[in-house]
């Protein structure tokens, strides 16, 4: 039941969204979703506050009924199916134990339910309270446990019935740092460990890439990219998940034939993409860690390889960072990029030096089309 | 009424307040009663005004018109006041039953209405509180009596061929106590209800509970504390009511505050009356004792202190 085990036999769908919709009057909260979530997958909503990803944690789970589309859990409609038959398992992001049960009593709330025995009941809890290690907090109260203490009983009870998935709404998002990480870390373990489907919502795209095998980028109530952390950060299917994840540099260049563009009437050599039109315009997308920026005597020592971009800028301001530094330029044309370097490599440049930025044509990422809104940070909420 | 709530409340505020001290390092005696030459204005005011006049009303019980506890004997002995002391538990139970059935939905219905209606119903349900307790009273003996509203429009739809005897009897007694009682549970419930996460129920829902055993599992036990003490309040009150009794109850079924009213004014048995009195308190201290002692520390309340 291992993860391992999960990569190696084909992928199976489990759970799938088809053309699911949720309208409140004439807002979209969701707007025609359509997913497949494979058994034994993690998989992460990430999306800032109103983007839909919560109401479709709630549908998933019951709370909310779509206004139009299917929810299949192994091709059976579960759209008119209740909450409490869902057997889907779901941890809160206010953890929402039961005040007036112990520890002990909440872990074993959904077995009661179901009237099993209580020789089950207890062998099943206690192996509950050791995978949580919650084993000397059975008899308190939820009051009297931490966040983390409480968010653990939470995953703990939501796990206890062996639900075939396991739904998680910001779990961690009320804990500080430190513990988050820790969490974090122990969730990915009980993943790959009980070989269960988790559908995990956060706004926190590092808590994401941490967890999930998939991430779902939601926006306006759309999924507007869906893939591997390291897929959508590498190569974003659009500007939008671009700046979404991570920073990321925009640069205006005018396509010229195939692989040539200029920028700012500087030459500019770009990946093959197909379909592109003389002298139309296209966003070029740089990663700030996937950029250098030279200084003159640099720029004089090592001439720039096959391969490769450079454009000459000013630098404005050089942040140190601990274990990065950045470095803001603007270019002669007013467009400003940020160039990221870990602070071992060292930035020798003061703000007013000009530099060249340099940067591999296949490390840069092509867009044709793009909302001007796409290119601002806070953009995905309504 | 007002002070009926707060002097509820208290207590259980007291006991909390009482606990955190204990646990705390507790200073010496000295160090606590310093500055005790403070309080003797307020013990004067009290002991003048308040446990004079109650202990030498108890006295009476014991001390009239013969020393000895021959009152209390025949408070007991006697049918006809066994029959009293009958009326009034049963009375103060069936009210309280009522006012617990019919409240509980309101305040739930007040809670989970939108936010602006629930304040109007509460408002609603405050106004009934604050009308003249005589106005409301009479306005029960128009509706209830023989020739009034709901006889006539039951004879009118032909269901009864004569008029109920709703009034001038316990039936009369019970609906009208009920109807002014159900404040009482309202209000506590309803502070408790408002407490309650409703991601909790969501919780119970997704853990397999229906929504009926999530009602009896979840909800109720979370509603306890507010429960309690509504419960006990109207219980208390009901058993020392006495303007409804009087006005909407017959000479044959008493209850004991009548019954007190009764023999001070009509017999100037003062001995009598005040053994009866006694024991109204003595009833009211035992249930408040156990509803101390059975009162949870409130599960709500300590979820909502993180």
């Amino acid at each position: 039941m291992s993860a391992v085990l999960n990569d190696k036999q084909p992928a199976r769908t489990l759970v799938s969204l088809r053309n699911l919709n949720k309208h409140y009057g004439d807002f979209a909260a969701v707007d025609d979703i359509s997913l497949d979530i494979q058994d034994g997958e993690f998989l992460t909503f990430l999306g800032s506050s109103g983007s839909g990803k919560s109401t479709t944690l709630s549908m998933l789970a019951g709370f909310e009924t779509p206004s139009s589309g299917e929810i299949l859990v192994n091709g059976a409609s579960l759209v008119n199916v209740p909450p409490h038959k869902r057997d889907i398992g779901m941890v809160f992001q206010r953890y929402s134990l039961f005040p007036h049960l112990s520890v002990r009593d909440n872990i074993a709330f959904p077995l009661a339910i179901r009237k099993r025995s209580a020789a089950e009941r207890d062998k099943q809890v206690d192996a509950m309270l050791k995978l949580v290690q919650l084993d000397s907090f059975a008899h308190r109260r939820p009051a009297q446990l931490s966040g983390g203490q409480q968010q653990r009983v939470a995953i703990a009870r939501a796990l206890v019935y062996e639900p075939r998935i396991l739904l998680m709404d910001e779990p961690l998002g009320a804990l500080d740092k430190k513990l988050r990480e820790d969490l974090q870390d122990e969730l990915r373990q009980l993943h790959r460990r009980l070989g269960i489907t988790i559908v995990y919502v956060t706004h926190d795209q590092e808590e994401a890439m941490r967890l999930s095998q998939r991430i779902a980028i939601f926006s306006h109530g759309k999924i507007v990219g869906l893939g591997s952390g390291y897929d959508l950060y590498q190569n974003p299917p659009n500007a939008f998940v671009a700046s979404f994840l991570g920073n990321s540099n925009f640069l205006r260049i005018k396509a010229h034939g195939n692989g040539a563009a200029s920028f700012e009437g500087q030459p500019l050599a770009m990946r093959l993409t197909p379909g592109l039109a003389e002298g139309q315009e296209v966003l070029l997308m740089v990663r700030p860690e996937k950029a250098l920026a030279l200084s003159v005597e640099q720029v004089a020592r090592e001439a720039l390889p096959a391969g490769w971009n450079e454009v000459t800028a000013k630098v404005g301001e050089v942040l140190f960072l601990g274990e990065s530094q950045t470095c803001s330029v603007v270019t002669a044309g007013g467009t400003a990029m940020t160039v990221k370097a870990l602070s071992a490599a060292g930035m020798p440049m003061q703000p007013g030096d000009t530099v060249k930025v340099r940067w591999a044509v296949a490390d840069a990422c092509v867009y044709t089309q793009w909302a001007e809104s796409d290119l601002n940070k806070a953009a995905g909420a309504h | 009424m007002k002070v009926a709530i707060n002097a509820l409340q208290a207590p259980s505020g007291a006991a909390t307040g009482a606990k955190g001290a204990a646990m705390k390092h507790t200073p010496p005696l000295r160090e606590r009663w310093r500055g005790r030459r403070n309080l003797l204005p307020a013990l004067l005011f009290l002991g003048l005004f308040f446990f004079a006049p109650l202990i030498s009303l108890l006295l009476r019980g014991v001390l009239e018109p013969v020393p000895g506890l021959g009152n209390y004997e025949q408070l007991f002995a006697n049918s006809a006041y066994a029959r009293v002391l009958f009326n009034t538990f049963s009375v103060a139970g069936l009210v309280t039953l009522i006012s617990v059935l019919l409240g509980f939905p309101l305040a739930w219905a007040i809670t989970l209405v939108p936010r602006g209606w629930g304040r109007w119903l509460l408002n609603i349900v405050l106004l009934s509180m604050w009308t003249s307790l005589l106005a409301r009273t009479y306005s029960w003996l128009v509706l209830l009596q023989a020739s009034g509203v709901i006889n006539k429009a039951l004879m009118a739809l032909g269901i009864i061929d004569a008029p109920l005897e709703m009034v001038h009897n316990l039936t009369g007694v019970v609906i009208g106590m009920s109807y002014i009682m159900i404040p009482f549970i309202v209000l506590p419930l309803q502070a408790t209800m408002q407490a309650i996460d409703p991601m909790v129920l969501q919780a119970g829902s997704i853990c397999g509970a229906s929504p009926w055993s999530n009602f009896f599992k979840v909800f109720l036990p979370l509603c306890r504390s507010g429960l309690f003490s509504g419960a006990l309040m109207v219980f208390v009150m009901s058993l020392g009511y006495y303007v409804t009794p009087a006005l909407l109850g017959g000479a044959q079924n008493m209850m004991l505050p009548e019954f007190i009213v009764q023999q001070v004014q009509s017999f100037l048995n003062w001995g009598l009356a005040s053994a009866a009195a006694a024991l109204l308190i003595a009833i009211t201290l035992v249930l408040f004792y156990f509803y101390l002692k059975l009162q949870p520390e409130s599960p709500v309340g300590n979820s909502n202190a993180r």
